[in-house]
């Protein structure tokens, strides 16, 4: 008997839905993917169709979340932010739709986004990658700039951007409010070192 | 005093620190010592923090603010001995570098200021014009911040909370900035908010300025002093939480009607959290403004009267201290009622102050010298009078006298008087110089309270008939309020 399309589609919800149930009820390395098969009502190689891997699962939920951050944010840009500011909105869409994921965050990221070199490669944690430094190229690109800048300035960009996502991870403050100082204050530095000046001491911060 | 920032070449920079800066007649009769080492702080690097870009080292007004701190810690170990004291200098620089970084909010310059106005109970007239030229126009919370506070607060973006919203804040508070906005129901409204994780900054700040500033201890008072440092945080802490704010604004609303021609904005419940302040907008201006428009005698008296009534009323009715009367917190409205608007440092008094005090005035009122002694005493947590040395009794008296002596004169007091207002000056000054400042923290607030009305009026050159407003204030009892 042939599987709808739709009757897939909602197989990969439920098990998105219970993975992400089990991994924020157990913690996501004490969840096997047995586990969630059985929850999913589903047999585990059924499950290995859709989902190769416990990584593969946890990285779409973090995928499509982001790009729901996305489309938050182009929604909620004015056109007249300056360069930090969009930025800022930018990432701080993205963290508000990641924000139900982050009880087991941590070792996923860890895994999917490690700045080093791994043997196999996560494919959705390079598709987020890239997917995100284009939105950050595109703003940056509205703010004047006659090139797109260059490796180094985006893996400084990127190296930021991990270091907001495991800070923000472990953040205990309300609503993660401490990760905000940490988000815009290293947004300043990556738009200085792309601007080639060092701002002005005490400038005013809203420009 | 200038607002610019350090662009002055260093020789008059130099030559304005030494004009502003107190001078210790025993070692540094000249202030040159303490403005070069103000200088040198200045000049050295502080790694700047995300809340701290908007302090200037470099500054004239940070210098002079910072020279007060160091003088009044300076006065803590007058008496060590030269090797002592150059430790203690070490310890000193490292604290006053911390206290720079300390500027997370504009604003806390301001409140740094008003804490220096407490700690070294020194506020000479120079640097009443230093604090009130404190003033930081440009609002440090980007407009995408501000969305991301809105959607944790209230689940929604300002302009679906609010009819419309003021992108650029207008004003800056000292934990951070008021915004212009209109509810949908059409009322002008001026919604205050919070920096985030501002509460917990100042925490861990005060925690290391208290470890810096623990070698230090050379004196017998500095127990005392770490619990007064301990009472700021708290004030500090105090004014983050605005849902306590808005409590103690709707409490006072309720004592004041129209006739009585002061203003406490209504407070907005449903646009209000512990992080955004919503209150009914106040039109009007603030103390230089209106002076700047040369009021006359007549107009200055009114606003002063206003000033008197409404913290003589919270103040006998509530037992309140509104600790923190600056000039900020007041508008001086156009059709001339007085308005007041911040209630984030209100000190309610515990009923075994309140009756010290009342003790305080009624002694007062009736010359009854020995009870005097006794209650100037115990505010300074000495048994008995006897108990102090003549001359810290001596000094205190003068201090309290001149706390009680509006309350003496018959008809019109002038606090446009010079006299006055230096002799009060003069006795603080004093007291910090014999370190005679111990004293419940109790102490603090109330010294807040009265410098800082007193300095208002002053600027204001207002009189009024304090006692008159005293008796008919404080008998409230006997009418029939609950
Ligand atoms: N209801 C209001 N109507 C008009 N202006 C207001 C109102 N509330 C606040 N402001 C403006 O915002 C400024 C800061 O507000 P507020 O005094 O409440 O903040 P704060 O954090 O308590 O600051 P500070 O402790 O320095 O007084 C005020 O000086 C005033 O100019």
């Amino acid at each position: 008997m042939r599987i709808s399309e739709q009757a897939k589609l909602d197989s990969r919800a439920r098990i998105l839905e219970k993975a992400a149930e089990l991994f924020i009820g157990k913690g996501f390395e004490d969840t096997t993917t047995r586990d969630i098969a059985l929850a999913a009502g589903l047999a585990a190689g059924t499950m290995f169709n859709y989902f190769p891997s416990k990584e593969t699962l946890a990285m779409t939920m973090v995928t499509e979340a982001l790009g729901q951050g996305m489309e938050d944010f182009r929604r909620r840009r004015t056109g007249e932010e300056e360069l930090t500011e969009e930025l800022f909105l930018f990432i701080a869409s993205g963290l508000r739709r990641l924000r139900q994921l982050r009880p087991f965050l941590g070792p996923v990221l860890e895994r999917s986004l490690s700045p080093f070199p791994r043997k196999s490669v996560c494919h959705e944690g390079e598709a987020a990658r890239l997917g995100h430094l284009a939105v950050v190229q595109e703003i940056i690109g509205r703010h004047g700039f006659t090139a797109a800048p260059d490796y180094v300035a985006m893996t400084i960009y990127w190296s930021l951007y991990l270091g907001i996502l495991a800070f923000w991870t472990n953040d205990e403050s309300p609503n993660q409010e401490e990760s905000r100082g940490l988000i815009d204050y290293s947004l300043r530095c990556f738009v200085q070192v792309i601007s080639g000046t060092i701002a002005e001491r005490g400038a005013a911060h809203a420009n | 005093m200038q607002t610019e920032n350090g662009s002055e070449s260093p020789a008059l920079q130099m030559k304005m620190l030494l004009e502003a800066l107190p001078k210790e007649s025993a070692t540094d009769p000249t202030g040159i010592r303490l403005a070069r080492l103000i200088n040198r702080i200045s000049r050295q690097k502080v790694p700047v923090s995300s809340f701290s870009r908007f302090w200037i080292l470099g500054s004239l007004q940070a210098k002079v603010t910072l020279g007060y701190f160091a003088y009044w810690l300076r006065s803590r170990f007058v008496d060590a001995d030269e090797k002592g004291r150059l430790k203690s200098e070490a310890h000193l620089a490292a604290a006053l570098q911390l206290f720079g970084t300390m500027g997370y909010l504009r604003g806390a310059v301001m409140k740094v200021g008003q804490l220096l106005a407490n700690l070294p109970e020194v506020v000479p007239e120079e640097f009443a014009e230093v604090l009130s030229a404190l003033h930081f126009e440009a609002p440090p919370m980007h407009y995408a911040l501000v969305r991301e506070v809105f959607l944790d607060e209230f689940g929604r973006e300002p302009e679906e909370v609010f009819a419309s919203f003021d992108r650029q804040a207008f004003a800056a508070a000292s934990l951070g900035q008021v915004h212009r906005a209109r509810l949908h129901s059409g009322e002008e409204v001026a919604v205050k908010i919070q920096y985030p994780g501002i509460a917990r900054t100042i925490k861990a700040d005060l925690r290391n300025l208290r470890v810096l500033l623990q070698p230090l201890c050379l004196t017998r008072d500095w127990q005392n002093t770490l619990d007064k440092l301990a009472d700021l945080e708290q004030m500090l802490l105090m004014e983050t939480d605005y849902e306590q704010e808005a409590r103690f604004g709707k409490d006072a609303r309720l004592f004041f009607t129209v006739d009585d021609r002061v203003v406490v904005p209504r407070v907005y419940d449903d646009y209000s959290t512990k992080r955004v302040l919503t209150t009914e907008y106040l039109r009007g201006c603030h103390l230089d403004e209106f002076l700047a428009g040369n009021p006359s005698q007549k107009e200055r008296d009114q606003f002063t009267t206003l000033l008197i009534v409404a913290t003589f009323r919270l103040y006998y009715r509530l037992h309140w201290f509104l600790a923190d009367p600056h000039p900020g917190n007041f508008i001086f409205m156009e059709d001339g009622r007085l308005g007041m608007i911040d209630f984030g440092c209100t000190r309610v008094m515990t009923d075994e102050e309140w009756l010290l005090i009342s003790e305080l005035e009624r002694a007062t009122l009736e010359r009854d010298e020995a009870s005097f002694k006794r209650v100037t005493a115990k505010a300074c947590l000495f048994n008995d009078p006897e108990e102090m040395e003549p001359e810290r009794l001596e000094i205190l008296l003068r201090g309290v006298h001149w706390n009680m002596e509006p309350w003496l004169k018959d008809g019109l007091f002038d606090f446009g008087d010079r006299e006055f207002f230096m002799r009060g000056i003069d006795s603080l000054m004093e007291m910090t110089r014999k370190r005679y400042t111990r004293g419940s923290p109790l102490y603090l607030w109330s010294n807040r309270f009265i410098f800082g009305g007193r300095a208002i009026c002053y600027r204001m050159k207002g009189r009024c008939e304090v006692k008159n407003i005293s008796t008919r204030e404080s008998a409230w009892h006997d009418a029939d309020y609950v």
